[in-house]
């Protein structure tokens, strides 16, 4: 490989952190704003797509910026691997800039400034991280990743938010404090922490077990942010994030981060070679056939659609690691390709969730039957997106589990190959009742969900909150209202007053109250108030549906849920969807399905373009991934580090 | 090495002193300029020391006799000009003036009388005296400077000052904390004297380079070597606040006004650990700590343990000063952590931690006092929806915390980075292990004020917000949870019930505030005769003070320095090169 | 017995020593009074004072003073360091000693008392 001095990998860099001065400077005009959003990503795109045609070429770009400690350069460069996961993460900031301009207005969030500004750090710092040339490099912009990202968990400002956020930066710290262990042993082990292609030479000579303790405080680091159980616990939290951040965030960047933090040390750290001789490649993939599996059975007790995709998120990351730990050349493309695909697909799938949410405030699955007639296209590109998960040909995630099933079998651990066609059950089972009940099913007769309710050796509802697509929670809206405690005071005393039956009278002596007080049927079922709720547990969690009755909090009542449902109605839901001064009292709007069922609309009536147009470029590009992977760039830059690493020029036919 | 820190530790001292003795209320101001004469040379008395101190900086890495020469001038400078004003002082009774042509109350007027020029003087001579030592002891500037008394003179006049400075403060609670101060800092530095008498005894000499020659030929396994070392270390242990000899601190840095905890952090006890370099590498040597590998556990896990009990205490405070005071307790145990490793890159990640706590704690406090100018906030509570109301002050404090967690570059990761890079050379598990982790406890007390500050509510008087999770929630309940400082699910004052629960919590946390507020007004009735009263250029009274640009301006740039300097490690470590070829060799 | 009178006999200085720095230091731990406290205090240093000046003492030495024409002592003389540097130390301990007074002012004028633990509940800590 030819290394060329070039300051295009520094370029990439700085172009999305400038951009952050422009958000800032014309924080008051936020169109000027946005435009610089669009314009840093296009640029950080733009420069980055100047070096493929290098990189595929066998160069490689390196900026160097001089010692940073002795024997640790400040370097950037940008090889095949880089170029994957930096060219992803650009690539998809495009996208996402777009949905989350008309995310953000379509719910008109507070702090948008903010928002962008921290995100478009969070690109700079991944692509950083991308194109880090060594492992200290690489650790400095994952903490600096850590630190950019956590703005936008708390971004709500609400107590949940801000438990999300401390347990966030808990666990990444943690991981970020092992892996300067793991760099600070390596370096002293090896005198080096600089990439190599196949494996740093030294690290062969060292102590054997020495080079395994390093090798495990790594991937602890890194397994945090790749949320490798058991340190994932932070990533459903972190659902609390607006949906865009969920999205290319919480799909792509920062938990690619940290898997491609594992590759970097499986790939380039120890190579493949070393691994096998010290043995630590299959604990790695017996812990990611673990992660695999048991987020796959958490995901189908989910009800929360955004939880549901969290767990679905954790599961499949668990693929990139399981076909890196099994250290066969066709597994690690089927890994390594599963990083785009996977993101591809999963960031429909969020879009999707945050199109739903934005229109409709419905987050829960078990709300959302017959939602395909209300949001048709939204709901084909998410059914589009969810056989791609599952592994069915066509879409971008069929490629990549091919060449993983090829691998595991072929080097021999066949066991591995069981696991993988597991899995792709289990996500057909949490994914098709969402499609299905979407299109088949009415509100009116659909079936319970989630599928799997009951207690599987642990307490129901064990998430500390039911998270909404915008992390919305009662009353966060309040958090600016003067009038705050005297609504909250009147929701008490509905509350108290209140009979279970009464909603509709209750309403009208509510209705002068306050104008923020949220419609009765969200707020003051009794059941809620006296129920013993554990601390950040929604009745949302506790009870799928809201239209659950006291001392009935499974089963459904369509009766009474319509008669409820009456009172808001659909005219109001419709109204307060497209006034977005409602929109910051999400919770108190009326949400789930309005009576009678949603209503038919059209093809492009059912959202704004700015949200539909990002949901059908993307879901179009999981689509060329899985048909034509070759044309797209991405499998011929995995075979490229796949040869670079293990010397082989084509991995498989 | 010697003379730039010994300007860079006196010159602010004199700026300090000056100042502080300078400062007078409006009131008296028409009084004072129909009385004084006007001269240009107050300012002058401030800003050359400064000055000159930054030029030593910048020159004497490179050129360690003109950075002696640049020293000598300046003080030489400082010295005319305190002479100058006394004279003036002494013929004219007074003597000011008016910074920039701005009348007060907007603008800033210098005072000098007789007492102010006179310490100023002494300051300056002080200084050219410490120089002049300096120069005839070591031509060569490092590694063979100072001689131990006189460095106990050193240490006492600076405790002096600080002590001074800790007074100033406008509460009584300052005169409590100070005398605490006093009394700690005294037995310290009597300590360190005890130190320097068995030194002495065991081999007749005070001269550190001296010293150092003659403890090898007495055997540094005797008893008086090691009694020696023990009292040195101990009292300096006092000095810099290493766990458990910190209990001076927290009350001084939170009793004293928010500029002194500045200059008391980032200089005073940076000078002391300085001092503990110089005694432990230029007297005892990496020999002594050789032979008595006790004494270098005790001290290398002394100071682990000042790590970690530090931050447990900071995480328990409620008062931000406080808890900024305790983290020095832990920071400094890192700083120690790094030269009882006694390897090359132990030292140096000590001596980087070192300048960079000095720059970062001393813009946090610089940060803490503008913020609480503007808001009055002093507590964790108080912190609340800070951001909106002091965004600046606030985005530099985030900066400077995340530098002090030691987010890369900045220099707090440098310096982290160079000390666990010594402690896994070392073969110290346990102790890269302590360093790991103060990342981690480092985290625990900035998040908590920085989540505060961003994403929490405001919660002062005129809109208790009410974020309750859930409406059905009984009062009681509340009430209960309420009485947390963190609560965990955000939920704050909704009902009246809870308002009041926090009015009583307010006005409990108010209640320091308030005795500053009599304090102050009961201060401006004799200040008009005093004339050289106590009020210092950063008081902590919220009403009749502006945040000048500058103020905001030195803390922006000190974020900017800390991640600068981070990224300028090489270069840091380059620069100090010859001198640890003579440290540990 | 030989011990114990050994230490006494030509130890006694570095006894007084430790006897004087432990009543001061008792003193300034135990006394609620501050100004008994600073006292110990001046106790504490003057043990560290005495310390330094008999370790400078030779039995029979002379002052380290020459007179004019060359006259004095020719013999052994006693070490002028210490004397020197404790001189200093005695000045460097007066200004503290007077600056702990002046805040002790302070404080009376402040809250009325000089005792510690009123002190405490007064400024509630």
């Amino acid at each position: 490989m030819i290394e060329t001095g070039s300051l295009r990998p520094l370029g990439a860099v700085l172009v999305a952190a400038l951009s952050i001065v422009g958000i800032v400077v014309f924080r008051a005009r936020p169109n000027v704003r946005e435009g610089w959003s669009v314009l840093g990503a296009l640029g950080t795109v733009a420069v980055i797509a100047s070096m493929v045609p290098g990189v595929l070429a066998g160069q490689a770009y390196v900026t160097d910026l001089g010692t940073f400690v002795p024997g640790v350069r400040f370097a950037l460069r940008v090889d095949p691997l880089g170029l994957l996961f930096g060219l992803l993460a650009s690539l998809l900031w495009v996208i996402t800039t777009f949905y989350s301009i008309g995310y953000m207005r379509g719910l008109d969030e507070h702090a948008q400034t903010r928002y962008f500004a921290a995100f478009a750090a969070s690109v700079a710092a991944a692509v950083g991280v991308a194109f880090a040339r060594n492992l200290l490099v690489l650790f400095v912009f994952y903490e600096l990743l850590t630190v950019a990202t956590y703005p936008l968990v708390t971004h709500d400002e609400t107590g949940e938010a801000r438990a999300a956020g401390r347990k966030y930066l808990a666990y990444t710290f943690g991981g970020g404090v092992a892996v300067l262990a793991g760099t600070v042993l390596l370096y002293v082990l090896t005198g080096t922490t600089a990439f190599t292609p196949g494996g740093i030479a030294a690290l062969a000579e060292a102590d054997p077990v020495l080079a395994r303790a390093v090798f495990a405080l790594l991937l602890t680091g890194f397994g945090v942010k790749a949320a490798l159980m058991p340190l994932h616990s932070w990533l459903p939290d972190a659902m609390v994030a607006p949906t865009p951040v969920s999205g290319l965030l919480h799909a792509v960047a920062v938990v690619k981060s940290g898997v491609f933090g594992i590759a970097r040390v499986v790939l380039d750290v120890y190579g493949p070679g070393l691994m096998g001789d010290l043995g630590v490649g299959l604990p790695l993939a017996a812990i990611a056939a673990f992660t695999l599996l048991t987020a796959s059975v958490i995901a189908l007790r989910k009800d929360n659609l955004k939880r549901r995709l969290a767990y679905s998120t954790i599961s499949q990351l668990s693929y990139i690691v399981l076909g890196l730990a099994i250290l066969s050349p066709a597994s690690m493309v089927g890994g390594l390709l599963h990083i785009p695909a996977h993101a591809f697909m999963k960031l429909t799938l969020f879009f999707c969730a945050g199109a739903i949410h934005v229109e409709t405030h419905t987050d829960d699955i078990s709300d959302m039957a017959g939602i395909g007639r209300r949001m048709p296209v939204t709901m084909l590109a998410f059914a589009v997106a969810s056989a791609g998960m599952a592994g069915i040909p066509l879409v971008a995630g069929f490629v990549s589990k091919w060449y993983l099933l090829i691998g595991s079998v072929g080097s021999g651990q066949a066991i591995f190959a069981v696991v993988l066609l597991l899995s792709g059950v289990l996500n057909i089972a949490y994914f098709w009742p969402i499609v299905y009940q979407a299109f088949f099913e009415t509100p009116e007769a659909s079936d319970r969900k989630p599928l799997v309710e009951s207690p599987l050796g642990g307490r129901y509802g064990d998430g500390p909150a039911a998270t909404r697509a915008d992390g919305g929670r009662p009353g966060d809206g309040r958090d600016e209202d003067p009038k705050g405690d005297r609504s909250e005071s009147d929701r008490n005393d509905t509350a108290a007053t209140e009979t279970p039956l009464g909603s509709g009278t209750t309403r009208e002596t509510d209705s002068e109250a306050a104008g923020e007080t949220p419609p009765p049927e969200t707020q003051d079922s009794p059941t809620e108030t006296d129920a013993v709720q554990s601390e950040g547990e929604q009745a949302v969690d506790r009870y799928p549906s809201d239209h659950a009755l006291p001392g009935d909090d499974r089963e459904r009542d369509e009766n009474t849920a319509d008669s409820k449902n009456e009172t808001a109605g659909p005219g109001e839901d419709r109204e307060s969807s497209e006034h977005s001064t409602f929109h910051d009292h999400a919770y108190d709007e009326p949400h789930g399905p309005p009576a009678g069922g949603w209503e038919q609309r059209a093809f492009g009536e059912e959202s704004s373009w700015f949200v539909l147009g990002p949901i059908l470029t993307v879901v179009a590009g999981a689509v060329v991934l899985g048909i034509v992977p070759y044309w797209a760039i991405f499998l011929r830059v995995v075979e490229l580090i796949v040869a670079g690493v293990t010397g082989t020029p084509r991995v498989v036919g | 090495m010697i003379p730039t820190v010994a300007v860079t530790g006196t010159a602010p001292l004199t700026g300090v002193v000056a100042a502080l003795l300078s400062g007078v209320g409006p009131a008296s101001v028409e009084q004072l300029l129909a009385t004084s004469a006007n001269s240009p040379l107050p300012p002058l008395l401030v800003a050359v020391p400064l000055l000159v101190s930054i030029a030593t900086l910048a020159v004497g890495y490179r050129f360690d006799r003109a950075a002696w020469s640049i020293a000598a001038i300046g003080a030489v400078l400082q010295v005319a000009i305190a002479g100058t004003l006394a004279w003036r002082v002494v013929t004219a009774g007074r003597v000011i003036h008016v910074l920039g042509g701005f009348v007060p109350p907007f603008g800033i007027v210098l005072v000098v009388d007789g007492l102010s020029a006179l310490v100023a003087l002494l300051i300056a001579v002080v200084t050219v005296g410490v120089l002049v030592y300096l120069r005839q002891a070591g031509p060569r500037g490092l590694g063979t400077t100072g001689d131990v008394f006189n460095m106990y003179v050193f240490l006492e006049i600076t405790g002096l000052a600080a002590y001074a400075l800790v007074a100033s403060g406008d509460s009584g609670l300052a005169a409590v904390a100070a005398l605490k101060y006093l009394m700690l800092g005294t037995v310290g530095a009597s300590l360190f004297l005890l130190g320097v008498g068995y030194a002495l005894i065991a081999t007749g000499t005070l001269t550190m380079a001296d010293l150092a020659v003659r403890l090898a030929e007495v055997g540094y396994q005797s008893t008086p070597v090691r009694a020696a070392f023990a009292f040195m270390t101990v009292g300096l242990g006092v000095k810099i606040a290493l766990f458990p000899l910190h209990t001076w601190q927290p009350d001084a840095y939170s009793a004293s006004p928010d500029g002194v905890s500045a200059f008391i952090s980032a200089l005073v006890s940076t000078v002391s650990a300085y001092a503990l370099v110089r005694v432990v590498y230029s007297v005892f040597t990496v020999e002594f700590f050789a032979a008595n590998p006790l004494a270098r556990d005790l001290l290398l896990y002394g100071a682990a343990l000042s790590v970690i009990a530090g931050s447990t205490l900071a995480v328990t405070q409620r008062e931000v000063k406080r808890t900024l005071a305790y983290s020095s307790v832990s920071q400094f145990g890192l700083v120690a952590v790094g030269f009882a490793l006694t390897n090359r890159a132990g030292l140096v990640g000590g001596i980087i931690h070192l300048l960079g706590h000095a720059v970062m704690k001393g813009s946090l406090f610089l940060a803490v006092g503008i913020i609480a100018i503007r808001t009055d906030a002093r507590t964790i509570e108080e912190y609340a929806g800070l951001a909106r109301r002091v965004p600046v002050a606030s985005a530099a404090f985030a900066v400077l915390a995340f530098a002090m967690i030691g987010v890369p570059p900045a220099v707090g990761f440098v310096g982290k980075w160079y000390i666990l890079l010594g402690a896994v050379e070392a073969g110290e598990p346990v102790v890269a292990l302590v360093v790991v982790a103060s990342t981690l406890l480092t985290l625990a007390y900035f998040a908590r004020l920085i989540e505060r500050m961003y994403f929490s509510p405001v919660t002062d008087s005129t809109g208790p917000a009410g974020t309750v999770a859930d409406g059905g929630e009984s009062s009681a309940g509340r009430d209960g949870r309420e009485s947390e400082s963190a609560v965990a699910d955000g939920g704050s004052a909704g009902t009246d019930a809870a308002t009041v629960d926090r009015n009583a919590e307010d006005t409990r946390d108010t209640r320091n505030d308030s005795d500053v507020e009599a304090d102050t007004s009961a201060g401006a009735d004799t200040d008009g005769d005093a004339g050289s009263a106590e009020l210092d250029p950063v008081t902590d009274d919220p009403s009749g003070r502006e945040v000048t640009a500058g103020m905001t301006a030195v803390v922006v740039l000190a974020a900017i320095v800390a991640v600068a300097l981070g990224l300028l490690a090489t270069e840091l470590e380059a620069l100090l090169r010859p001198t640890l070829e003579v440290l540990l060799s | 017995m030989s011990a114990v009178t050994d230490l006494l006999l030509t130890r006694y200085n570095y006894l007084a020593v430790v006897v004087l720095s432990g009543i001061g230091m008792y003193m300034m731990i135990e006394n609620r009074n501050l100004v008994k406290k600073v006292i110990g205090m001046n106790v504490f240093q003057t043990a560290i004072f005495l310390f330094f000046i008999t370790t400078a003492y030779v039995e029979g030495g002379a002052p380290a003073i020459l007179e004019s024409g060359g006259g004095g002592g020719g013999g052994p003389y006693v070490s002028p360091l210490p004397q020197v540097l404790i001189l200093t130390a005695i000045v460097v301990g007066v200004s503290l000693t007077a600056v702990a007074l002046a805040l002790i002012v302070r404080i009376y004028a402040e809250y009325g008392t000089l005792d510690e633990e009123a002190l405490r509940e007064v400024t509630g800590e």
